[in-house]
Parts: C-alpha cells; sequence; structure tokens
C-alpha cells in the first residue's frame, strides 16, 4: 500500500526491469559489431548463446546494481524523512514487523530481477542461437543463483546504509564511494601486495561468483577449477555477511531510539 | 478504579541530558489525563517512551495492565509530536494504511474524515495540506477503529480558533463516551476545562499529580475587601482567625488562604464584624491551574503527588 501509488517507485523499479535486458543488448551490439569474425564465428565465442549466456547476462546486470540500489535507499530513507517509521510503530506494528517487512522487500526486489534475468537470459539465448547438441539450455544457470545471492548482498549493503544514515543523497553517495573504495582497496592489495584475503570483502566475495565471461573465447582460463573450488567458501562467505547485515539493521532498529 | 496505563520510575538519558527522572504515575480508566510542563520538562518523551518510540534507560510501564506490544498499541490512537504521513499519498489513502496497520479494514475512513472536517480534501496529496489539515488528518487518524485510548501531544497545534474550540469539544465528547484521554498540553486554560487528572513535570521531574480537584482545591482562598482606613484593622483581626495558613495583599484586597481547605464565608463575615470590620468584598476564588502551574515551576521544588 505504501508504494502503489508512489510513481517514483514505479520508474525506477521500470527502469531497474528495463536496464538488464537493455545493458545487454548493448553488449551483445558492441561485441558482435567490436571483435573480429572467423567463419562467421566471433573470436570472442558464443557468450550470448546456451550455456554462456547465463554467465554473461548475470555479469552484465551484475553492473547495474546502483539503480535498484537507488530504489531501496529511497524507499528506505523516505520512512526516516517522512517519519512514517515512528507512526507505523504508535500504530500498532512490533519494530520486528517493520524492520522484517523491510528485509522483505529487498527479498521480493532481488527475486524480481533474477526474473527478469532468466527471462533475459532465455531470450537472447534463444533468438540469437542454436542450442548446441548435447547441451541442455538449463546448463550453467547456476549463475542466476550467484547473481541472486550478489543482488541481495548489494541490497542489503544499500540498506544498512539507509538505516545508519537516514538521509538519501548521503547513503547513495556514500553507497557509490563504497563500491569504488573497495575495488580500489581489491586492486591494490591483490595485485600489488598480492593479498588474497581481499577475496572476502563484502562486495568482492559475491563478483567472484560471477567471473568476466568475454573472454573465454580468446584466453584459455586456466584458473576455471580453481574457482570452482572456491565457489562454496565464496557462498558461505557471502551467507555469513548477508546474515550479518540483517542482524545488524534489526539490532539497531530494535534497540535504538526511532 | 483500574489504571489504563501505569508508569513506574521512567528514566531517559539523551547522552548526558536527564529529559525524565524517576516519573512514576497511574492514568485511571476513563479519565482524561493531563501531562502539563514548560518546554523541555519531558511531556514529548514520556509519551514517546510509552508508545514505544523512544527507548527509556530505567524504570517499566504497562498498558492495560499487561508488558507493552504492538497490539496494545492498535487498540490506542496516537498523535505525537507532528502528524507523520506519506507525503507523495492522499488523506485517504494515508489513512488506509494506519487502517490496515490496526488491523481494521477502510469502512471508518469516511466517518473520522466527517469528525474533522477533511472529506472534502480527501484525495489531495498530504503534501499539499496546511498545517491545520495536517493535524485534523493526524487527529482522524487517531480515531480510527474507534480506539478506547486516545493520547494526543498537543492536539491544538496549528488550528485556529474554530479549531481549537471544535478540538476542545471532541475532547469532552470522546471523555463522555467513556475514552481514557492522554492529553499533553502547554494551553492550561485548555487543560483546566477538559481534565480530569493532571501530571505536571518539569526538567524531567514529576511535580505532582493526581485529580484536578484535589491538585487545586488546597489552593483555594477567600478575597476579602475594606475601606482603605480599614486595611489595617482587617489585617490585624485576621491573624487571630483559626486555621488561617496565609495572609497575601493583593492589589485593592486581601487573599486568605486557609491551611484545612475548609472556607467558610459566613463565618468569616462574622468574625469580622465582631472584630469591628466591616467588609465591602468578599469572595471565594478558585485557583486556577494556571497559577498553581507557575506556582510549582517558578518554585522548582516537588510539592507533593496526591493520587
Amino acid at each position: 500500500m505504501k508504494v502503489k501509488n508512489y510513481r517514483t517507485f514505479w520508474i525506477l523499479l521500470g527502469i531497474t526491469a528495463v536496464s538488464i535486458p537493455g545493458i545487454n543488448y548493448m553488449l551483445y551490439n558492441l561485441m558482435d559489431n567490436s571483435f573480429p569474425k572467423n567463419h562467421g564465428k566471433s573470436i570472442l565465442g558464443t557468450p550470448f548463446g546456451f550455456p554462456d549466456i547465463w554467465q554473461t547476462a548475470s555479469w552484465n546486470a551484475g553492473m547495474l546494481f546502483l539503480i535498484p540500489a537507488i530504489l531501496i535507499i529511497t524507499l528506505t530513507t523516505n520512512e526516516f524523512t517522512y517519519k512514517t517509521h515512528r507512526q507505523n510503530i504508535i500504530d500498532g506494528w512490533s519494530r520486528q514487523q517493520f524492520i522484517g517487512v523491510k528485509l522483505i522487500e529487498i527479498l521480493i526486489l532481488s527475486v524480481f530481477t533474477t526474473l527478469i534475468l532468466v527471462l533475459t537470459a532465455l531470450a537472447f539465448g534463444y533468438l540469437g542461437n542454436k542450442v548446441p547438441e548435447g547441451i541442455s539450455v538449463w546448463s550453467e544457470s547456476r549463475f542466476v543463483f550467484f547473481y541472486f545471492v550478489q543482488m541481495l548482498s548489494y541490497s542489503l549493503i544499500a540498506f544498512v546504509l539507509s538505516i545508519l544514515i537516514k538521509r538519501a543523497g548521503l547513503a547513495m553517495g556514500l553507497f557509490f564511494i563504497y563500491l569504488i573504495a573497495e575495488q580500489i582497496t581489491v586492486g591494490v592489495l591483490r595485485n600489488v601486495q598480492h593479498l588474497t584475503a581481499v577475496d572476502y570483502l563484502p562486495e568482492e566475495v559475491t563478483d567472484r561468483l560471477i567471473p568476466q565471461p568475454y573472454a573465454k573465447g580468446i584466453i584459455q582460463q586456466t584458473n576455471v577449477a580453481d574457482w570452482e573450488h572456491h565457489i562454496p567458501i565464496y557462498l558461505m562467505v557471502a551467507a555469513v555477511y548477508i546474515l550479518a547485515y540483517c542482524l545488524l539493521t534489526g539490532r539497531y532498529f530494535l534497540k535504538n531510539d526511532l | 478504579m483500574n489504571s489504563i496505563l501505569s508508569i513506574r520510575s521512567l528514566t531517559k538519558f539523551y547522552g548526558r541530558i536527564r529529559a525524565l527522572h524517576q516519573v512514576s504515575f497511574e492514568v485511571p480508566a476513563g479519565s482524561v489525563f493531563g501531562v502539563l510542563g514548560p518546554n523541555g520538562s519531558g511531556k514529548t518523551t514520556l509519551l514517546g517512551v510509552v508508545m514505544d518510540v523512544l527507548r527509556a534507560n530505567e524504570g517499566t510501564y504497562s498498558w492495560f495492565g499487561e508488558p507493552p506490544s504492538g497490539k496494545q498499541r492498535q487498540k490506542i490512537g496516537c498523535l505525537l509530536e507532528t502528524p507523520n504521513f506519506y507525503h507523495y499519498l492522499s488523506g485517504e489513502r494515508n489513512l488506509r494504511i494506519v487502517a490496515a496497520i490496526k488491523g481494521h479494514g477502510p469502512e471508518d475512513i469516511d466517518r473520522v474524515l466527517e469528525m474533522v472536517k477533511l472529506s472534502d480534501r480527501r484525495h489531495s496529496l498530504f503534501s499539499t495540506y496546511s498545517l491545520g489539515m495536517k493535524q485534523r488528518l493526524a487527529i482522524a487518524s487517531c480515531l480510527l477503529g474507534d480506539p478506547s485510548v486516545l493520547v494526543f501531544d498537543e492536539p491544538t497545534n496549528g488550528l485556529d480558533p474554530v479549531g481549537i474550540a471544535e478540538t476542545r469539544e471532541m475532547i469532552r465528547h470522546l471523555a463522555r463516551e467513556g475514552k481514557t484521554i492522554l492529553l499533553a498540553s502547554h494551553l492550561l486554560d485548555e487543560v483546566e476545562k477538559v481534565c480530569t487528572h493532571v501530571a505536571i513535570l518539569q526538567k524531567g521531574q514529576l511535580l505532582m499529580a493526581g485529580d484536578v480537584n484535589e491538585v487545586l482545591a488546597s489552593e483555594d482562598f477567600i478575597e476579602l475587601g475594606v475601606d482603605p482606613a480599614g486595611r489595617d484593622a482587617l489585617r490585624s483581626a485576621l491573624s487571630g482567625l483559626p486555621g488561617v495558613k496565609q495572609v497575601r495583599d493583593h492589589e485593592q484586597h486581601i487573599q486568605v488562604f486557609f491551611g484545612n481547605g475548609v472556607m467558610n464565608l459566613t463565618e468569616v463575615n462574622r468574625y469580622c464584624f465582631e472584630k469591628g470590620v466591616t467588609l465591602n468584598h468578599l469572595q471565594l476564588c478558585k485557583r486556577s491551574l494556571e497559577s498553581k502551574f507557575m506556582e510549582l515551576t517558578q518554585e522548582k521544588k516537588p510539592v507533593g503527588k496526591k493520587n
């Protein structure tokens, strides 16, 4: 009821929904037109065909987390701006109910974007390419689950910032700065200092679930086995972070003055 | 009498600032209970604690004899500090959300909007409302579902004189229906007209709490008037009158306060006449809540608690 008549919500949700197929289309065109072909086939291989489309679409969509993050930050900080978080409690919600509903909203948004991703991947996979013989359409679709985990993680980081900061502009700015800061930190510490522990930073650990898909046709991926070996660890660490975000926001909201 | 709200030793700090200190009182069922105090006395903090918006550092409270919960607050209509609604929604849509949280359908919305005279603007966005309209929407929100308990924090804020009078009459009407009303206000004259009980706060401390008539009864006084030539004789006569607690000169009259709270005008008149003093003015005066409040808050010491 809070968002049904909120135009900003529908605009941002629409942008989120359109951006996933949109960015895939853009990159499809870019890859198709920018790289040389050998007997009609791109030297990049078939990143937009089955089974690679699952990884490709997930990785592409992962560049757009800022858009759903803006939506989450807007919806959450609105409550503090209008002080409706107080009024909801006064009117009869418990603090647990209020924070629980917010977390469910994030879960629903993550499921929604994941469904958009599935439809996008199926569309690109079927429309552009034949399904290779002996390969199931759903082969490598585990990347969709990895995307869901990544989406949930990024959304909860935005949510934590919203709860702690309570101001939309500041929360968005800090979210953006954090994304960049962690990337820089990873770049410096991993590549310069050769410190691999940075693989387990909050943003990086979910990014590692979906490696960059475009180099498969050119560069032999010698680290595939290493990556496969680390998947359960990445998922476990991501789950710990997700649980920590939920507990942090829950505890903060339950214990403090509103 | 059953207590709707019991507050025991509530203490609240904002950092180093003590907003409430060991505040305790009971709100009887069916009463109109006024919480009075100057700015910064802790009224809104107190209401915020009992509505679970703020966390007390010490002390406890209970609604309806049970530990606090969201279910209880669904049975309470509360206007705390400012009207808090979604600016991008209309008045009616905001009330739908409130009704849903309270576990009601939208069927009562028409009635409450009519009560606060906002029916014509029900579909306008909250952001387009004037301050008075916002306040009236907040009052309407409190009335949704016909709750048995109402909590109002400065309900007449932003209202014009007509709105203030209508709000006062509405509170009286609700009290006649047997509802319990907890009312925080600066407007002592308004409080005195509607409240059956009061609690007076200053700097987070409870100065006095109890039945408003008991709080004020001991402060009634008799006002005596006499020709200027006989003033000294009157003062001298009063010094021997039994039961007199205090004698004060006040402009053209002399005010006499009695310690036992019982004043007999006929006896005072006879006594003065027997002492050779002829009065030209004799009147029993009820102490106003405002003057009592000013005395208490300027003395800065707890006078006592009457329950």
